[in-house]
C-alpha cells in the first residue's frame, strides 16, 4: 500500500468535485435563485478538503500497486458520495445528511432512486446538480480524472480495471490518458446529440440537458415528478429509448462504430445477446398487456413495453407510464431484467449482458461435458476462448451479487417492509436501476424508509457501481495489512 | 504514431518499459496470455494477445499508422516475417528485429531495402560479447562505454582502498591534479547514484564514472591507485556463441584462452575455428576441472553458458579458487544488482545489452548514442550541438546547467576536450553529457534536440 498517494490522488479527485460545482451556481444564478452561499459553500468545503489532501500528502514515486488503485477507487467514491451531499445540505434541499448522502449516490452510481417526495418544486439548481452527479458517475469520476491530468502515470490501468464495469477492460489506444480522453469524448459527443435530438423535439433547453446527462449516464433522474410521461409525446419516449439503448451498449464500441467500422456493434456477441434480450422481452410484455386488454392499440403496447423494458434493463429507470398497473407477468419480468443490465464498459449497471451470456454457455457447456464425459468443451465468447480466471471471476461475482441481494433485502425488511419492496427495492439499488416494486414503485420514492434501510441502500448502490469486488475487498482485513 | 514491440520476453518487456516512460505510445504483442497479462498490470502500454506475424493482430494493434516495428521474440524467423509483413504490407517506416543464429549473419545484405528491409538487426549475443572484449581491455572496470566513435571512453570502477584518492574531495583533487584530462562525471555509493561537487569527498569502494580521451584511459586509471595489470590468461565457461566469439577474438590479441563446454560435437567446433584455444570437455561444476586446470592462475574468468544458475555458481567458485576478476551473464534484468552484491565483479546481461542498443538506435535523430547506467537511474549521452543550443558559445560556469547533469566531454573535429568551467563550446561540438534521470528533459530542452524518433 502506498497511503500517501492514495489520499493525495483522492484530494485531487475532490478537487475535480469541487470544480464540477461551479455548474449548479451558474444555474442557480441564470435562474435568480438565492442559494449561491450554498454553493459556493460546498465549493469552498469540498474544495479545501481536497487542497488540503494534496499538500499534506505527496505523491510518492512508487508505482500504484493492484491494492493502491482498489484503494483509490473505493475510498474516491466513498467520498464523492459525502461531498457530493453538501449542496443538498447547504442549500437546504435535504435536512438529514443520510437523505442527502442517499441521493448522491443515486446519483453518482447512476441508480436514479430518489429521496424528493415532490420534485418540481425543488430549485432548478439542485435538479441540475442531481443530473450532473449522474452524468459524471456514468462514465466515471476516476476516469474523467484520468482524461484530464495524466497524473496518475503509471497506475492508471488499475483504477481503469476496478472502476470500469466488466469482467475484462481492454484499452482502446496504447496511454491510458488517451483511452480515458476518447472514452469521454465519445460520451460528450452522443451527449450533445441527444440534446438537440430532444430540443427538436420540443423539450425546453433545461430539461434537455437534465434528461440528456441522465438518460446517456442511465441514471434516471428526471426533473419532472411524472418522469417522461409528464410530456405525452411518442416522438420523445422512441428518442430517449434510442439513447437509453445506446448508452446500456459498450462505448468502445461505439467508438469503433464513429472510426468508420459500422458493424462493428453487431459483430460483438454481447450486444447481439443484448439486443435479443430487449425484443423478446418487448414482444412478451407487449402480448402480455394486448392480451390483458389494458391499451387499445398494439402500437400503443409495444411503445410502452419497449420504453420500459430498455429504461429497466440498461437500468436507466425513467418511466413512461405506472407498471405496477402492468399484470404480474410483466411486472416479474422487468424485475428480472434489473438483474441483467447494460452491457460491458457502458455506463448501465447490474450483472452485465457478458456475465450473464458467459453464464448460459458455461452452463451449457457443463451439460454437454456430461454427456460427453472425454470432450474438450471450452466457454468461448466471439471465438475466443475464455479463461478459467475469466470464468472464475464471472461466477464469483455473480454469486457474491445474490449473496449482497439477500443479505440487505434481509436486513431491510427487518427494519420493517414487506418482501417485495424490500426484494426489490435492493434489487434496484445494487443494480443502480431506479424505481423498484410496491412500495418503492415508480410513481413513489425512497423517502418513507427507516434511516438504517437508506444507509445500506446507499451501501447498494456504490457495491453495484462498482461491481462489488472494489468495495467489499475493503472489508477484507488482509487488504490492510502489509 | 505509435511503436509496436513484438514479443514480451525480457528485452520486449524492458523496450516498452523504457519507451513508455518516455511517453511513447506502444503496443505490444505476445502470444503468451501470462506475459500479456503481466505487461497489463505493470505497464502504460496496449497489450495484445496473438501472433507477431497475424495481419489480424497487427491491424488490431494499428500497424498501418506504427511509426516503428520491433520484433524480438525468441525467434529469430517469426522476428524477421513480422518485419516483413509490416514493411511489405503496412509501409512501416522503420523496422527492427533480434536475430540471434550466427548462421543468419552471412544473411545481412539480404536485409536490405530491395529485400527483407529491415533496418536495423540486433543479436545480443554479439552486443554481449562486444562488451566482454571492453572489459578485458580495462580489466578494472565494471562498466566501459564508448562514445563519439570511441574518441572518448567512460568507465565504471571501485575505488581501491589504498588510493591516494580515498578521503579527499574533489576540489583538492583538482588542485592536486590541475591537468589531469579526466572528469568524474558520477559516483555511486551504495545505491545512490550522484554527481559529485567540488565539496564532496570520494571513499573507498565508491564506484566512480570517469570520462577521458580513450587512448588515456591506463594513465587515469593508474591516478586513482589503480593497478593496471593486463589480462593474460583467460578462462572460458561455455562454448555457445559468445564464448566461441571471445575465444576467437581473444586468441588473436594474444591471450592465452581455456575454454569450457560440456558438448563433445560442439568442442570439436571450437577446436576447428580457434587455432590456439585450449579446449576443455567437462562440466564445471566439478571443482576438479578447475583445479586441473589451474583455476587460481586465471586474469579473468567468463562464465557465458545459456544457464544463469551455473554461471553465477561456477563464478563464485572461481572467484573463491582465487581468479582475479569473474565476469557472468545473467539474463534477468532484475537480477543483475543482486549478483554483484554477492561477489561477481562484472554481471553482463544480454537482454540489457540489446535494450540499450535499440534505445541507441531509436533515438539516433540528433542524439547520437545512449547509455544507460546503474538500474537506469542515470544516462549517458552524446548529441551534436545545434546553433540554437543554449549551452553554445559561452563558457560553462556561465551557463545554468540542470543540478543532476554534467558536460563529460567534447569532441571538436578528431580533437577530445575535456572541458573545465572557461570551456566555450562551439556549434558542431559532439558534446557527452552524464545525466540522471530526473534531469534528462531539462538537459534535452537545453541541447535544443527533442528525443525525435524516427
Amino acid at each position: 500500500m502506498n497511503p500517501s498517494t492514495i489520499f493525495h490522488l483522492l484530494g485531487f479527485l475532490n478537487l475535480i468535485l469541487a470544480g464540477s460545482m461551479v455548474l449548479p451556481l451558474i444555474v442557480n444564478w441564470i435562474y435568480g435563485e438565492s442559494h449561491a452561499r450554498g454553493y459556493l459553500l460546498s465549493m469552498a468545503v469540498t474544495g479545501a478538503t481536497g487542497l488540503l489532501l494534496m499538500l499534506i500528502f505527496k505523491k510518492s514515486s512508487r508505482e500504484l500497486s493492484h491494492r493502491d488503485g482498489f484503494a483509490i477507487v473505493a475510498l474516491g467514491w466513498v467520498l464523492a458520495t459525502f461531498f457530493g451531499a453538501l449542496p443538498y445540505l447547504f442549500t437546504g434541499a435535504f435536512t438529514s445528511l443520510v437523505d442527502a448522502c442517499f441521493e448522491t449516490a443515486s446519483g453518482f452510481t447512476t441508480t436514479g432512486s430518489t429521496m424528493m417526495t415532490d420534485i418540481a418544486k425543488n430549485p432548478q439548481a439542485i435538479l441540475f446538480w442531481r443530473a450532473l452527479t449522474q452524468w459524471l458517475g456514468g462514465m466515471g469520476i476516476i476516469l474523467l480524472s484520468l482524461a484530464i491530468l495524466p497524473l496518475l502515470g503509471i497506475g492508471g490501468m488499475q483504477l481503469y480495471k476496478a472502476e470500469v464495469p466488466g469482467p475484462t477492460a481492454d484499452k482502446l489506444r496504447p496511454r491510458m490518458t488517451q483511452t480515458a480522453r476518447i472514452l469521454w469524448q465519445v460520451y460528450l459527443l452522443i451527449s450533445a446529440a441527444q440534446v438537440v435530438t430532444l430540443l427538436f423535439g420540443g423539450m425546453n433547453l433545461f430539461d434537455s440537458v437534465c434528461h440528456t446527462f441522465t438518460t446517456m449516464a442511465t441514471g434516471g433522474f428526471s426533473p419532472k415528478n411524472e418522469s417522461i410521461e409528464f410530456y405525452r409525446s411518442p416522438f420523445l419516449e422512441y428518442a430517449i429509448t434510442f439513447y437509453m439503448f445506446v448508452a446500456g451498449a459498450n462505448f468502445s464500441l461505439h467508438y469503433r462504430v464513429l472510426k468508420g467500422e459500422p458493424l462493428a456493434l453487431f459483430r460483438d456477441p454481447e450486444f447481439r445477446f443484448y439486443l435479443a434480450v430487449v425484443l423478446f422481452s418487448t414482444l412478451l410484455i407487449m402480448a402480455n398487456l394486448f392480451g390483458a386488454g389494458l391499451y387499445k392499440s398494439l402500437l400503443d403496447c409495444f411503445r410502452l413495453a419497449l420504453f420500459q423494458v430498455v429504461s429497466i434493463q440498461t437500468t436507466t429507470g425513467y418511466t413512461s407510464v405506472d407498471f405496477e398497473k402492468w399484470p404480474a407477468f410483466s411486472q416479474y419480468l422487468l424485475l428480472l431484467l434489473m438483474f441483467i443490465g447494460g452491457c460491458a464498459g457502458s455506463t448501465g449497471g447490474a450483472i452485465k449482458c457478458v456475465r450473464i451470456l458467459i453464464l448460459l454457455k458455461h452452463g451449457a457447456r457443463e451439460l454437454k461435458q456430461l454427456i460427453h464425459p472425454h470432450a474438450v468443451i471450452p466457454v468461448k465468447l466471439g471465438g475466443k476462448i475464455l479463461s478459467s480466471g475469466t470464468l472464475h471471476g464471472v461466477w464469483a461475482l455473480s454469486f457474491l451479487y445474490m449473496v449482497v441481494l439477500v443479505l440487505s433485502s434481509l436486513a431491510v425488511s427487518l427494519l420493517g417492509t414487506d418482501i417485495l419492496t424490500a426484494v426489490s427495492a435492493v434489487a434496484t439499488t445494487l443494480g443502480n436501476t431506479g424505481p423498484g416494486l410496491a412500495e418503492v414503485g415508480p410513481m413513489d420514492n425512497f423517502a418513507h424508509l427507516h434511516p438504517a434501510s437508506k444507509w445500506i441502500l446507499t451501501f447498494c448502490m456504490l457495491c453495484g457501481r462498482l461491481e462489488i469486488f472494489t468495495l467489499l475487498i475493503l472489508f477484507v482485513p488482509e487488504f490492510w495489512r502489509k | 504514431m505509435s511503436i509496436i514491440i513484438i514479443g514480451a520476453g525480457e528485452v520486449g518487456y524492458h523496450l516498452a518499459r523504457r519507451l513508455s516512460h518516455e511517453k511513447q505510445d506502444v503496443v505490444i504483442i505476445d502470444r503468451d496470455p501470462e506475459k500479456i497479462r503481466r505487461v497489463q498490470s505493470t505497464l502504460d502500454v496496449q497489450a495484445l494477445q496473438g501472433s507477431g506475424g497475424s495481419v489480424g493482430v497487427l491491424k488490431e494493434a494499428g500497424i498501418s499508422e506504427a511509426s516503428m516495428v520491433i520484433a524480438v521474440t525468441n525467434s529469430d524467423e517469426a522476428n524477421m516475417i513480422s518485419c516483413l509483413v509490416a514493411g511489405v504490407q503496412d509501409r512501416v517506416p522503420k523496422k527492427i528485429a533480434r536475430v540471434r543464429d550466427p548462421e543468419y549473419s552471412a544473411l545481412f545484405p539480404l536485409f536490405d531495402r530491395e529485400h527483407l528491409d529491415i533496418d536495423y538487426v540486433i543479436n545480443p549475443d554479439l552486443e554481449v560479447a562486444e562488451m566482454i572484449l571492453k572489459l578485458i581491455e580495462v580489466p578494472e572496470a565494471t562498466e566501459v562505454v564508448d562514445f563519439a566513435d570511441g574518441l572518448i571512453r567512460m568507465v565504471g570502477f571501485p575505488l581501491p582502498p589504498d588510493s591516494s584518492s580515498a578521503g579527499k574531495s574533489l576540489a583538492e583533487l583538482s588542485r592536486l591534479y590541475p591537468q589531469s584530462g579526466l572528469i568524474i562525471v558520477a559516483v555511486q555509493k551504495g545505491e545512490k547514484v550522484f554527481i559529485p561537487r567540488g565539496a564532496d569527498i570520494l571513499s573507498a569502494n565508491d564506484l566512480l564514472f570517469l570520462v577521458m580521451d580513450r587512448k588515456r584511459t591506463p594513465q587515469a586509471l593508474t591516478s586513482f591507485g589503480t593497478k593496471h595489470r593486463p589480462v593474460k590468461k583467460v578462462m572460458i565457461l561455455g562454448g555457445g556463441f559468445i564464448g566461441l566469439h571471445l575465444a576467437d577474438t581473444l586468441e588473436d590479441r594474444g591471450i592465452q584462452i581455456k575454454i569450457i563446454e560440456q558438448n563433445e560435437s560442439r568442442c570439436l567446433e571450437i577446436a576447428q575455428k580457434c587455432s590456439r584455444a585450449l579446449v576443455l570437455r567437462g562440466d564445471a561444476t566439478y571443482q576438479d576441472l578447475l583445479l586441473e586446470e589451474n583455476v587460481q592462475e586465471m586474469d579473468a574468468f567468463i562464465a557465458v553458458t545459456e544457464d544463469e544458475e551455473t554461471n553465477v555458481m561456477i563464478s563464485l567458485l572461481a572467484k573463491k579458487m582465487g581468479v582475479r576478476r569473474v565476469m557472468t551473464l545473467v539474463n534477468k534484468v532484475a537480477y543483475s544488482p543482486l549478483v554483484h552484491s554477492i561477489g561477481v565483479d562484472v554481471v553482463i546481461s544480454p537482454r540489457h545489452a540489446a535494450v540499450d542498443k535499440i534505445m541507441q538506435f531509436i533515438r539516433r535523430g540528433k542524439i547520437l548514442s545512449v547509455s544507460s547506467l546503474p538500474e537506469e537511474n542515470a544516462e549517458a549521452f552524446e548529441a551534436v550541438a545545434m546553433e540554437t543550443s543554449d549551452i553554445v558559445g559561452r563558457p560553462l560556469r556561465e551557463i545554468e546547467f540542470p543540478r543532476d547533469a554534467i558536460v563529460g566531454a567534447l569532441v571538436r573535429g578528431s580533437e577530445v576536450i575535456i572541458p573545465n568551467g572557461s570551456t566555450v563550446i562551439e556549434a558542431g561540438d559532439r558534446v557527452m553529457i552524464f545525466a540522471l534521470k530526473t534531469a534528462v528533459p531539462q538537459v534535452e530542452k537545453m541541447m535544443t534536440v527533442k528525443l525525435e524518433y524516427w
